[in-house]
């Protein structure tokens, strides 16, 4: 350029120091609004679009590790028995029904609501591959796919020569996923549900009050390690994919959801290598600082309402003021000035006898204030109060909903839905999590995916569904 | 898993689901040789019985039954005096009744009854559209009957 036409640095477009950059950027908050967008998923690109994936799952565990592949993009396609479905499907909750059509051959029979979240976008056709005449659809599917994850008791898939074993000498690529209850070792026909994954992990043992206060072991209320122990089954899988890349070869994953549950309790198998001491519970407490736990108030905050979890329920609240000007500031509010006099090192107040004092003495100043009343008196001076949640107040949560958390989808075969599980797990600005639909009915795709994809002919699938093959 | 009356007379397993029987104090009448039997449970457990009550009414019939010695032979739901229907009837929430549903809370329409009007294509197979004007005339009617009311909303 000669120096005539070269244009003097004031004078040039855009800021012109890093401070002038910075301050023209937008707020923060305005960028993140911006970047994520709830609502407009659908307009981005997938990340795992291009990847196959079959689901021989049942139930949730194995289901919802190929579920969020599915969430991300994949093409799953999930088989169940002919005419019944996923057993989920027929369980929970209490084996009532809320969703029809399951079948048209059998009008009656809807399914339970305890199976969504578990199977999205997914593709559902029927296929009872044990039997001979449907190994060829099955490997020809296992060619196509980029892998599987079933859920049997370990071998059964082996018997049925549709194993890693037999699987990778067609299709070396592919990656098979085995989950279930212990896997390989002592007790390898034990199958597992959520439960006993969280008692035989020791998790129970250290959920709930102690027994001195009138406490047990407490399994949680929904299947957590199932959805834990799914996500993580994906996890390894993303994992295999990225090996994939680099060597072309695919992998086994054996995943036994009594093992995958013991990361959750902490550092108490660590703590019983080091010193042989067992971990207790301790509830709606914390072992490692006071006060930082749950206390219960004496006033709900839906007096008359119909629903007993509103109207005697609500009334718990998370406190937390464990150092020690928070923890003095607590105990004047509380009027118990004498309480910090006697415990004003954390050291002191975290030890059992202290605790036991404390918290009841709070639980004593809650006894004639509701639970809103409590956070209003805690929040405004400056400490931290949380009511405890139910799915009513998640739902009226005004920031799940701008965050697009929760939120109403029309689904195109069951109608109105509230669905909260795709767009629960974390935001991605480019990739984003998307829900096209919950599931399907029983062999909802079973052209689809033997004509269209296959290339069966109509007859050949008529057929096989008249022979309750399919 | 669930209790059972195994029927010494017969040879009859007659299954008493837990969503019925859980606590439950009554007659239940054998589906094999409708020996009318009494029982009490509690939480789960068979507290009293089953003892026989000859020439008393059932208060309920089993939903399943089967005789493992006789090759399984079935008595499957809905045998008129054997055994009683399944309806797949969910309950109301609070106070137990059956309930069936069309409209979210936002009355939106949902489709949660039965039975639905048949949909599928070969081998089951569905559409990615539930045609509610063309398969369930009278929901789409409600619905818009609510709209022009102002009742449907968006949360």
């Amino acid at each position: 350029m000669i120096e005539k036409e070269r244009i003097p640095m004031e004078e040039q477009p855009g800021p012109r120091s890093k401070e002038e950059l910075d301050a023209n950027k937008m707020p923060f908050e305005e960028y993140c609004r911006k970047v994520f967008d709830p609502g407009n998923e659908f307009e981005k690109p997938a990340a795992l679009s291009g990847v196959r994936w079959m689901s021989c799952t049942m139930y949730i565990f194995t289901p919802h590790a190929v579920s969020n592949l599915a969430e991300l993009g994949a093409e799953v396609v999930k088989i169940e028995m002919p005419r019944m479905g996923d057993p989920m499907k027929h369980t929970s909750p209490f084996n009532e029904c809320y969703y029809y059509p399951l079948h048209d051959e059998r009008p009656m029979t809807g399914q339970g609501i305890g199976c969504v979240n578990a199977n999205v976008n997914e593709y559902f056709i029927t296929m009872d591959y044990h039997r001979e005449e449907m190994k060829e659809p099955f490997y020809r599917l296992v060619r196509m796919s980029d892998g599987l994850t079933e859920c049997y008791r370990p071998g059964t898939f082996d018997r049925w020569k549709q194993s890693y074993r037999y699987l990778m000498e067609i299709n070396p690529r592919f990656i098979y996923v085995w989950g279930g209850g212990f896997g390989y070792g002592p007790k390898v026909f034990g199958g597992s549900y959520d439960i006993l994954g969280q008692s035989h992990a020791g998790l129970a043992s250290i959920t709930g009050f102690h027994e001195d206060f009138g406490g047990h072991p407490v399994k949680h209320t929904n299947w957590c390690i199932d959805w834990y122990s799914g996500t993580m089954i994906t996890v390894g899988v993303l994992a295999a994919l990225y090996w994939r890349r680099k060597t072309g070869l695919g992998t086994m994953i054996e995943f036994s959801q009594v093992q995958c549950a013991t990361r959750c309790c902490g550092y108490g198998v660590p703590l019983y290598g080091r010193f042989g001491i067992v971990r207790q519970r301790w509830g709606n407490w914390d072992t490692q600082l006071c006060v930082h736990g749950i206390i219960i108030c004496g006033k709900s905050d839906y007096p008359d309402a119909k629903n007993p979890q509103l109207r005697d329920e609500a009334r718990y609240v998370m406190v937390s003021a464990f150092n020690d000007p928070d923890f003095k500031e607590l105990c004047n509010i509380i009027k118990r000035p004498d309480l910090y006099e006697k415990y004003q090192k954390h050291k002191d107040r975290v030890e059992a006898e202290a605790q036991v004092e404390i918290y009841d003495a709070l639980e004593k100043w809650a006894a004639d204030k509701s639970r809103s009343e409590v956070v209003k008196i805690l929040t405004d001076a400056g400490l931290l109060a949380m009511p405890v949640y139910n799915d009513m107040e998640v739902y009226e949560s005004p920031h799940y909903r701008m965050r697009g958390t929760v939120r109403w989808q029309f689904d195109p075969i069951f109608g109105d839905q509230l669905v909260h599980s795709t767009y629960s797990c974390g935001l991605m600005s480019k990739t984003p999590r998307r829900k096209f639909w919950d599931f399907r009915p029983v062999g909802a795709d079973n052209v689809k995916i033997y004509h269209e994809m296959l290339g069966y002919p109509i007859s050949t699938i008529k057929e096989w569904y008249d022979k309750r093959l399919i | 898993m669930c209790d059972i009356i195994w029927c010494k007379k017969c040879n009859t397993v007659n299954y008493l689901d837990p969503f019925n029987f859980w606590n439950w104090e009554g007659k239940v009448k054998c589906a094999g040789c409708d020996t009318v039997y009494y029982i009490y449970m509690i939480q789960g457990q068979m507290y009293k019985g089953p003892e026989e009550r000859p020439g008393e009414e059932p208060d309920i019939l089993p939903l399943y039954a089967d005789q493992p010695l006789n090759g399984y032979e079935a008595f499957k739901p809905g045998i008129e005096g054997k055994t009683r229907p399944y309806n797949c009837l969910p309950r109301e929430i609070y106070l137990g009744k059956a309930d069936w549903r069309k409209f979210s809370i936002r009355n939106w329409p949902m489709r949660a009854w039965a039975p639905q009007p048949p949909s599928a294509g070969i081998a089951g197979s569905h559409g990615f559209k539930w045609d509610i004007e063309k398969l369930s005339p009278e929901v789409w009617e409600e619905f818009l009957e609510k709209k022009k009311k102002g009742e449907v909303r968006d949360w």
